[in-house]
């Protein structure tokens, strides 16, 4: 059982350096390309899960999350554009109009 | 864990440290390529043949063309240089610690007596083949699969509709500050 449940370890340790990015980075690109790794770090756990369970739902699992990834990427630059747009920078500590 | 599996775990995890830890968001993007070839060949030591594909050509691929397009569109500089202050790292720390300790338990205690002859039993009935996804996907997902249809449909309309120019409107390259501030 051991190498299944290491590969589930390295997912959860690719989502904690993913969590990690999202925290302290500021360029709203980098935060995105963050945000694909820990979708890619879930994906991983679905794929080594579907192992441990000798079933393929795991797998079409993964393939829905790849289909949300793609649609996210395209709308997530779309809006990172028009925020470069407004604000000539894509800092997030920028974009703070909202902020009480 | 396979020697294969064991180098690509080690190249998976530099290069999502590479990510999050450059300063400069071309190098993090180049890095993200890395890790997400190395994660593809995980897929494939894990079986898993169909999605190794399929990562390479959307995620590394399509995807990552895009963010490339966009930071060259963008042409940023390299991190503004602000202090990072004290909270935002802490922050991150705490993130990391809940997430690694709220999940690695759980995984730890239900698969821990888990027999390798079981294992080795249920491991060829999920070889992700294209033929064994495909099946699945036009079987019992058919459904899901045509809404997915759906999603990425309304993912083009809105992005066209996000990065539309208006019209009479001056860009910030023309020499106005456009709208916000």
């Amino acid at each position: 059982m051991g190498s299944v449940v290491t590969y589930v370890g390295l997912s959860l340790v690719l989502f904690a350096i993913g969590a990690v990015g999202v925290c302290i980075r500021r360029n709203a690109i980098v935060v995105f390309m963050c945000i694909e790794m820990m979708l890619n770090a879930v994906n991983l756990a679905f794929v080594a899960f579907s192992k441990l369970q000798g079933n393929l739902d795991g797998q079409v699992a993964v393939f829905f999350v790849m289909v949300i990834a793609a649609a996210e990427s395209a709308i997530g630059l779309a809006i990172i554009i028009a925020l470069f747009r407004n604000l000539v920078s894509v800092e997030t500590t920028d974009a703070a109009q909202l902020k009480w | 864990m396979s020697f294969m599996g064991f180098v690509l775990s080690a190249v998976a995890v530099a290069s999502a440290l590479g990510v999050v830890f450059n300063r400069n968001p071309l190098y993090s993007a180049f890095h993200l390529i890395v890790n997400l070839l190395a994660m593809a060949g995980v897929y494939s030591v894990l079986d898993a043949h169909f999605l190794a594909v399929t990562q390479v050509v959307v995620y590394a691929g399509a995807i990552m063309v895009l963010v490339l397009f966009v930071l060259m569109l963008l042409n940023l500089k390299a991190g503004s240089g602000r202090k990072l202050g004290i909270f935002r790292p802490l922050c991150a720390i705490a993130v990391a610690c809940s997430v690694v300790t709220t999940v690695y338990p759980a995984v730890e205690s239900n698969f821990k007596d888990l027999s390798l002859h079981e294992l080795q039993e249920k491991a060829w009935r999920s070889e992700g083949t294209v033929k064994a996804v495909g099946e699945e996907l036009y079987g019992r997902y058919v459904r899901q699969f045509e809404l997915s249809s759906l999603v990425l449909l309304i993912g083009i309309v809105g992005a066209v509709t996000l990065s539309k120019r208006k019209e009479g409107k001056i860009g910030p390259r023309e020499g106005g500050l456009g709208g916000g501030k």
